[in-house]
């Protein structure tokens, strides 16, 4: 019978702690709320800022760390607006995937609240509750494509191109450094988010560049004898026949100060625009001028290119002097013809501004840009903002939903136009990080949420990289890395020839 | 030779080679330890053994920076690489017949010691070798080589390609030679299952790797995949059997004395060999500077030219460290950042260096980057050797005050451009003279200021500027070096055995070059 009691204790003890693995979570609500000792009336400091953002539904969990590092353990319950719980203890928020994903579906076009109960020196403090919108605006892309580069100065280490799956906290290479070595890309383009187009630009020895269509690579030469040098800052037709691209010779100069370090400058620059069915460059005088012609971009009905122009000026001695005006000229896809006039959409030397980075949304209802004080490279400048433009009215307006007082640029289109991303120096003012926000019908910005990881503060704390170019991608890309490899060592280019 | 006296024969070969290898690296190479540690940060954290051990030959790499990282302290670094060394030799001696065959045991770590005079091999080669012949030294029953398909695939994953030499040495044991009771070989004729069979496992290891590269390895060259993603630091290339160049080692020890300011040796160094490249003269200028010599003895030296004394952006990882340490000394802190960052972004293997990344931060504390410098010292604070002073540099930037204090910070916070323009290394000269005029006591920026003109050959410049040495120079009498470049001035460069007026016919001799 002793056995018998000690064999009963042992099972009730395994079913007690079963109970407690089981219900963990639960359990843990029931000890944050039993032994709260304070609540405060202030938000709570987490890492990063999400308070208040505007979410697509079956984004990937909003893991946050508390800004005081020296905190216990951190419990954290989500209650949707329209129904659904979730929990969260532990060194960090950290959410189960599914679990977010159904709460952010059943939340659509509502709002979750967050309780945030922090644990130090064996004391819990509750924190005011705050809420995150979930936007009726679906996010439909697969992902993001972006490359990663040290922020250095002028050699680019172990630098490549990345796909990120938003939905979950998965990242994948698409072209390394390692496996073409020694080599500098980048302006990997996809047109309108859709990866069964996309050009990617090599530079220097064996560079060239790559046209990927519906997964075939062709590499090409495509600096000729008349056009100095090969296309980079490249943008598709809409068709996606044409890419447009820019022509120029791109220089860094350094800061003795300390508040901005590179002055990025280009000592030429023109457009060009390919045709990748028979490999032929059209060319326009309007786009070929002393000008600096740089950063082309198609409208949503692919009828204008836009592009920013500054006046030819001394550089790096006179970088001051470097005001781009915002243009387009009318584009005709059928005959492959530039149209005979240039419209100036924003004047940079009569405002003292430059615009840079015209970036017009899918649906053709916005444009977005750059402005800053100086150059045509906005993420080297600290007051680099972006803007829009209303392309209904051509209102313009400074997007202060999003803008930071580091440089904000670089912004790209999800495919139905309600969501954009673009890359900020915000943290530190050296390690771009990128952040998304949603835009609605009349033009109304969100604040932009940090692109989250699994672990934000330790990702973002370790992660020596700083993030460029991202865009939207449509589904995964497929690259084959072997066949780039081959391609480049091979060195073998096809020869664009100007179209007549 | 009896059982006892072929073991202590090889207990005395182990310690030769143990001996050996450790005065070697110790005494002789100690500059080649310190070149291997600065151009990697061995972190102890479980994702770094994670991201070492995600590729083949992980273990061997991770094993390899291991050790490496203690060559932070030399005798250290020596007594790991002798123990290493003397695991090789016993090794191989355990795979040789008995007898004076034991002799040839010393041959592998002489190829290896060798080999290693090629300063990009990473020690994960000689670490991956040393695991293969482990591998072959485990006495394994011939009826268990079937578990070869299990042990070459795990195998190539942990050490990498060097596994060639267990498949290879195991079909010798196994396949085509049978060791006698006697110790004597003679070749089994009979035995073609046995044989057929390790040429079927050559065929698998090679399956094995060509597997890995299709399917595991999309961002890697099927070359590398081949023959190592971790044994060499430059991709796609191979090790040079030249053993140790001597002007080349003669560089990394002066870029090593330069990092440890032993200034006297440099210079005492410098009077007995030169080698004539920018890297050189840019360690022996620096050490005469911050020896205030420059002025008195610098064309005594070789200069290489404009470029002596800072040398203009190279991507290499090596040439620009001297000149990011005299920037860092005149107070031109942007460029020591600019300078170590892109040297560490030219490490061909993608490691971080602690050098650079030490550097690189306390850069960015004196520019008051405390943010970006945290992201830095966070790093370092993951390494054994660098930890103690990252800690210390975090709290220090909790506290403005003490960092206007430190003996460096502080004092660069004065020396340090007071405007923000554009760097241009083509008009250096004029930028060490506004360095100067920024803070008169900077005398190395003096210093180097005049430097530079005489470097590019600016007389005039020279003599305009020379009220600037007598008013802020601190000489009780005109430098030597300056007296006979005045003299040369004054005799229109026709000034016999003037050290001068030899670097000038020297430079116009190489203008005139077709």
């Amino acid at each position: 019978m002793k056995h018998v009691g000690y064999i009963a204790g042992l099972l009730l003890l395994t079913a007690v702690i079963g109970l407690i693995a089981y219900s963990g979570s639960k359990l843990c609500i029931v000890h944050c709320a039993l032994c709260i000792s304070s609540k405060v009336d202030r938000l709570p400091d987490i890492y990063p800022d999400y308070i208040g953002v505007t979410i697509p539904a079956d984004i990937a969990p909003l893991n946050f760390n508390v800004g005081d590092e020296s905190i216990a353990q951190v419990d954290v319950v989500v209650r949707g607006s329209k129904g659904g719980e979730l929990h969260a203890y532990g060194d960090y928020a950290d959410f189960d995937i599914n679990g977010w994903h159904q709460l952010t579906r059943q939340n659509r076009d509502g709002k979750l609240t967050f309780t945030v109960c922090v644990e130090k020196d064996s004391k819990w403090t509750q924190y005011k509750d705050f809420d995150i919108y979930v936007s009726d605006a679906a996010l439909d892309d697969w992902g993001l494509t972006y490359r990663r580069i040290k922020p250095g100065y002028e050699v680019g280490g172990n630098i490549g191109i990345y796909q990120r799956d938003i939905h979950s906290f998965d990242e994948y290479a698409i072209l390394t450094e390692t496996v073409v070595p020694g080599r500098c890309f980048n302006c990997h383009t996809a047109n309108r988010t859709n990866p069964n187009r996309i050009m990617l630009q090599m530079r220097g020895e064996g560079g060239g560049t790559m046209i990927q269509k519906d997964g075939r690579q062709v590499w090409l030469e495509t600096k000729t004898d008349s056009t100095h040098a090969a296309g980079s800052y490249s943008y598709w037709h809409p068709q996606g026949d044409y890419v447009a691209m820019a022509v120029n010779s791109v220089h860094q100069s350094f800061f003795t100060g300390t508040k901005q370090r590179i002055e990025v400058y280009h000592t030429f620059s023109d457009i060009e625009v390919l045709d990748t069915r028979s490999n032929q460059l059209l060319l326009s005088p309007l786009l070929r001028t002393d000008d600096l012609e740089i950063f082309p971009a198609f409208s949503a009905d692919g009828k204008y290119i836009y592009y920013s122009t500054s006046k030819p000026c001394r550089v790096p001695a006179e970088h001051e002097k470097v005001k781009c005006s915002l243009c387009r000229i009318a584009f005709d896809a059928a005959k492959g013809q530039f149209g005979e006039t240039v419209d100036t959409l924003l004047n940079g030397p009569a405002t003292d501004k430059s615009y840079v980075l015209a970036r017009p949304s899918y649906d053709g209802r916005w444009l977005m840009y750059c402005q800053s004080s100086r150059s045509n490279f906005p993420i080297a400048q600290n007051d680099a903002d972006l803007w829009l433009m209303d392309l209904n009215t051509g209102a313009c307006r400074e997007l202060t939903e999003v803008n930071s007082n580091e440089s904000d640029s670089f912004h790209n289109w999800s495919e139905n136009s309600r969501w954009f991303v673009f890359s900020s120096k915000r943290e530190d003012g050296m390690y771009t990080k990128l952040y998304l926000a949603t835009i609605d019908e009349r033009g109304r910005v969100s604040k932009p949420f940090l692109l989250p990881q699994r672990h934000p503060r330790k990702f973002y704390r370790e992660m020596m990289d700083a993030y460029n170019c991202p865009d939207f991608t449509k589904t995964k890309v497929n690259l084959d890395a072997h066949e780039a490899y081959r391609q480049v060592f091979d060195n073998r280019r096809k020869a664009v020839r100007i179209k007549n | 030779m009896t059982k006892t006296a072929m073991r202590y024969t090889n207990w005395g070969l182990s310690m030769l080679v143990g001996i050996g290898i450790f005065l070697f690296w110790y005494l002789a190479y100690p500059h080649a330890l310190s070149y291997q540690e600065q151009y990697q940060l061995f972190l102890w954290t479980w994702d770094y053994f994670l991201e070492r051990i995600s590729l083949p030959g992980g273990l061997a790499d991770w094993l390899g920076e291991f050790i490496v990282q203690f060559y932070y302290l030399e005798w250290l670094g020596a007594l790991l690489l002798a123990l290493l060394f003397a695991t090789l030799q016993r090794l191989t001696a355990k795979l040789l017949p008995n007898g004076f065959w034991c002799l040839f045991s010393l041959v592998p770590p002489a190829m290896l010691l060798w080999l290693m005079g090629d300063i990009n091999v990473l020690l994960s080669l000689p670490v991956a070798i040393v695991l293969s012949l482990a591998l072959c030294s485990i006495r394994m029953p011939k009826q268990l080589s079937i578990a070869d398909i299990i042990i070459v695939p795990i195998a190539y994953w942990l050490i990498g390609p060097a596994v060639w030499i267990y498949v290879i040495l195991r079909s010798l044991q196994w396949g085509w030679w049978r060791k006698e009771e006697s110790g004597k070989r003679k070749e089994e004729g009979g035995m073609w299952m046995a044989k057929g069979y390790r040429l079927l496992v050559i065929g698998y290891l090679l399956f094995v790797q060509l597997a890995t590269y299709a399917w595991l390895l999309p961002q890697w060259p099927l070359q590398m995949a081949m023959t190592g993603l971790n044994y060499y630091r430059i991709p796609l290339h191979y090790p040079q059997l030249k053993g140790y160049d001597k002007d080349m080692y003669e560089l990394i020890r002066l870029d090593y004395l330069v990092r440890q300011e032993r200034w006297d040796e440099i210079v005492h160094r410098a009077a007995a060999y030169q080698v004539h490249t920018p890297l050189w003269s840019n360690c022996v200028n620096l050490a005469l500077a911050e020896k205030r010599l420059l002025a008195d003895r610098m064309f005594d030296f070789y200069q290489s030219g404009e470029d002596a004394l800072i040398i203009p952006r190279t991507r290499d990882l090596t040439s620009m460290l001297p000149s990011a340490e005299a920037f860092w000394r005149l107070g031109m802190v942007n460029s020591a950042q600019r300078y170590m960052f892109d040297t560490q972004e030219a490490i061909l293997n993608a490691r971080s260096s602690g050098r650079c990344t030490k550097r690189i931060a306390e850069c960015m504390i004196v520019n008051g980057h405390y943010k970006t410098a945290t992201k830095q010292t966070a790093l370092l604070r993951k390494s054994l050797f660098y930890r103690c002073w990252a800690e210390e540099a975090e709290r220090l930037m909790k506290d403005e005050s003490k960092i206007n204090a430190h003996p460096v910070y502080g004092r660069l916070r004065q020396l340090r451009y007071k405007d923000s323009f554009l760097y241009n290394y083509e008009e250096i000269d004029k930028m060490l003279g506004l360095l100067f005029q920024n803070n008169p006591q900077n005398k190395m920026a003096l210093d180097y200021f005049m430097a530079q003109m005489l470097l590019k050959g600016n007389m005039q410049g020279f003599v305009e500027y020379m009220g600037w040495v007598q008013q802020y120079g601190g000489y009780r009498q005109m430098p030597l070096g300056y007296q006979d470049v005045m003299r040369c001035i004054q005799a229109r460069g026709n000034v016999a055995g003037s050290p001068y007026a030899k670097y000038v016919k020297r430079m116009m001799e190489r203008r005139n070059q077709p």
